[in-house]
């Protein structure tokens, strides 16, 4: 039984491998259609994700969101619900913490900070508790529902910044900044990295443990997989489910808290470029595995970051790197189907062989 | 005031709104009534406004930019057929994929093909034209609101209408609601439910492309990143409201579109856009919790009926 799940994660190990390769291989016919050297954008890639102490902090600064979300989606999917409304959530945890950075400005920096941080977590959990519950209650497919609400989502904390906590400074589109004592510290000069990673870390091995080592993990995993079997083991999937969601958008609401707290000191109408749906991309493709999620965040968040300066000094237009990532999505989903393909096609040659053989 | 928001102009901007919404709600419903939830319209719709754009640039013709965007939006559909019926790879997935896809190609490629970066305008752009219809020119009512659109406001009507015949009145229709609602049926009676997707997902994509050459070719002849703007979205919102039936869909993509033109209007005399925005997406959740226990009280009078016929 061991040797065949080790034998399964070596499969997987490798087809997500050869997705990536492939991936970057379809990168470097763009680059080169692009009249660009690979080489050189790869390459400058590479120096700008790792390049310098500088650099490093800043794929790290871009790790923290993507870990969270990631691990929100992973941790829903696992129970078999699906969070497409991450973004959604993670807009009203970070606008929940910026409240509370702005208004209780007399509190001590580290009790306004873990109520920040839980106000992000049960505004986000909450705002994900609703279509969960119509998913289990009223069967409304929570794919539909999660889109739907990210847009009211980012409607309304749009309107929230542009009207009554329109900043005083002339700002449009962000709130005030919050209260100095509130503020987490820079970690390395310049770059926007800063202690929200420490949070980050903690969050991630509770995440971890739940998932892996605790019984209520192994019922998400059973419900997920199966979940007739899961009732027959008396395990209550829709507690589970709602449970799981709840959690999901908890995480989500605290990803945005912590962008607001440590990285731009205020709530922005536009704080996220898409954070959950690029975290949603990081589960898929690593199968819901926690330490997977934190592995391929790094990895996005190089990319994220090695492909700006791929930009500044070859010319070759950032975006390359959402283009490389949704084709590696594309591969990785289409994998299974692949090798059916491709085994259909070896039985026939087989056979057809065979047939030839008997002929002669 | 109330004058200044509801007027004949509101119904004008009504219409122009709604259009790009018909067109790929009409798409997307195809692909709804073929079992297939699409959420790649907004990608599908993206690329479309791009590539309409750069062929009425290159080739100064708005024609030569619809005809390229609807074979962008085939290309697109096809590999989203690919994925989700041969590769039996999740639909949602792949929806999601396709519009991560097209928001970092079509940034990408206007940089690198245009050198600009947000936004690309040009003379060179050539819009699609207005057509007159000299009659109403003397009635008012009829001249603001119907007169002097682009054609496909007047194609999308006609689509509908089309569309409507082809699912309910024709065998091909009846055969591709079959493969969303009985597959195996559908084998049976020696039709392929695989052949049926296909050809709703392909639609699907030329729809959709005929729906972002619209937006980028219609009326301001421009391409921003990311313009869809969520339209695939509530396109998807309408299909559900209405229902996936094309009249449904269409009223339901009006009056959506209502919504836009009213938020906008509300917008001048100082009322946030916001809250009028947000009615396509609430009403779709309502929507969907009624349309969803209709379907359970029926399916549990079913069984009580099954039940009282067994005894």
């Amino acid at each position: 039984m061991e040797r065949l799940t080790k034998n399964k994660n070596f499969e997987y190990l490798n087809s997500l491998f050869i997705s990536i390769f492939a991936s970057l291989l379809i990168g470097a016919l763009i680059m080169m259609a692009n009249g660009r050297s690979p080489l050189a954008g790869y390459g400058a890639l590479l120096t700008g994700a790792f390049g310098s102490k500088y650099n490093i902090a800043t794929t790290f600064a871009k790790t923290v969101p993507l870990v969270l979300t990631g691990l929100a989606t992973a941790i829903a999917f696992r129970a078999g619900i699906s969070n497409v409304g991450g973004e959604g959530q993670l807009y009203l945890g970070a606008f929940a913490a910026a409240y509370v950075g702005i208004t209780f400005t007399n509190l001590p920096g580290a009790i306004g900070i873990i109520l920040a941080i839980v106000a992000g977590a049960l505004v986000g959990g909450a705002y994900a508790f609703f279509p969960a519950i119509l998913k289990v209650k009223y069967d409304v497919n929570e794919v539909i529902t999660t889109i739907m609400l990210n847009t009211v989502a980012t409607l309304f904390t749009a309107y929230l910044v542009n009207y009554p906590f329109a900043s005083s400074q002339g700002k449009m589109g962000g709130t005030e900044m919050i209260a100095e004592q509130f503020q987490f510290s820079r970690l390395v000069k310049l770059s926007t990295l800063n202690t929200s990673i420490f949070y980050m870390m903690i969050i991630a091995l509770v995440i971890y443990y739940l998932m892996e080592k605790t019984s209520y993990g192994y019922d998400f995993k059973i419900v997920g997989q199966n979940n007739i079997f899961g009732r027959y083991a008396g395990i209550k999937d829709k507690n589970q489910m709602v449970i799981a969601m709840i959690i999901s958008g908890g995480l989500c609401g605290i990803a945005g808290a912590l962008e607001v707290f440590g990285v731009h000191y205020r709530f922005l109408q536009h704080i996220s470029p898409g954070y959950a749906f690029d975290g949603m991309l990081i589960a898929l493709i690593v199968n819901n595995n926690p330490i997977g999620v934190v592995l391929m965040s790094i990895f996005f968040g190089a990319l994220k970051t090695g492909s700006v300066s791929m930009e500044n000094s070859i010319g070759i237009p950032s975006e390359l790197v959402s283009v490389i990532q949704s084709i590696i999505i594309l591969f990785i989903a289409g994998e299974a189907g692949f090798k059916n393909i491709y085994k259909n096609w070896k039985m026939k040659k087989i056979a057809k062989s065979k047939v030839g053989e008997e002929n002669v | 005031m109330f004058k200044d928001i509801f007027n004949l102009t509101l119904l004008q901007h009504t219409i122009r709104t709604a259009t790009p919404l018909i067109l790929a709600a009409l798409g997307g419903l195809l692909t709804q009534q073929a079992g297939i939830l699409n959420i790649g319209m907004e990608g599908m719709i993206l690329l479309g406004a791009f590539f309409a754009v750069v062929g009425s640039y290159f080739f100064g013709n708005a024609f030569v930019g619809v005809a390229l965007a609807a074979i962008v939006g085939l290309i697109i559909g096809l590999i989203f057929a690919l994925f989700v019926i041969d590769l039996k790879s999740d639909e949602f997935v792949i929806g999601i994929a396709i519009n991560i896809f097209a928001g970092g190609l079509t940034v990408f490629l206007l940089r690198s093909i245009f050198g600009v970066k947000g936004a690309f305008s040009s003379p060179d752009i050539i819009p699609l034209p207005k057509i007159n219809f000299p009659f109403m020119d003397n009635i008012k009512f009829l001249d603001i609101i119907f007169n002097n659109h682009t054609i496909f406001i007047y194609i999308s009507w006609i689509l509908v209408i089309l569309t409507y015949i082809y699912l309910y009145k024709t065998p091909h229709g009846i055969w591709m609601r079959g493969a969303g609602e009985y597959p195996n049926a559908l084998e049976t009676a020696g039709v392929s439910p695989r052949k049926m997707k296909y050809i709703s997902s392909i639609f699907c994509g030329i729809f959709c492309g005929l729906a972002g050459a619209h937006l980028s070719l219609g009326y301001l002849t421009l391409f921003t990143e990311n313009m869809s703007a969520n339209r695939g979205f509530i396109a998807l919102a309408a299909i559900i409201f209405g229902k996936a039936n094309p009249m449904g869909t269409f009223l339901a993509a009006l009056l959506f579109g209502f919504f836009d033109a009213l938020g906008i209007r509300l917008q001048v005399v100082g009322v946030p856009a916001q809250f009028t925005q947000m009615i396509p997406y609430l009403a779709t959740i309502f929507a969907l919790v009624f349309v969803t226990q209709r379907q359970m009280n029926k399916r549990k009078k079913n069984k009580e009926e099954a039940i009282i016929l067994d005894e």
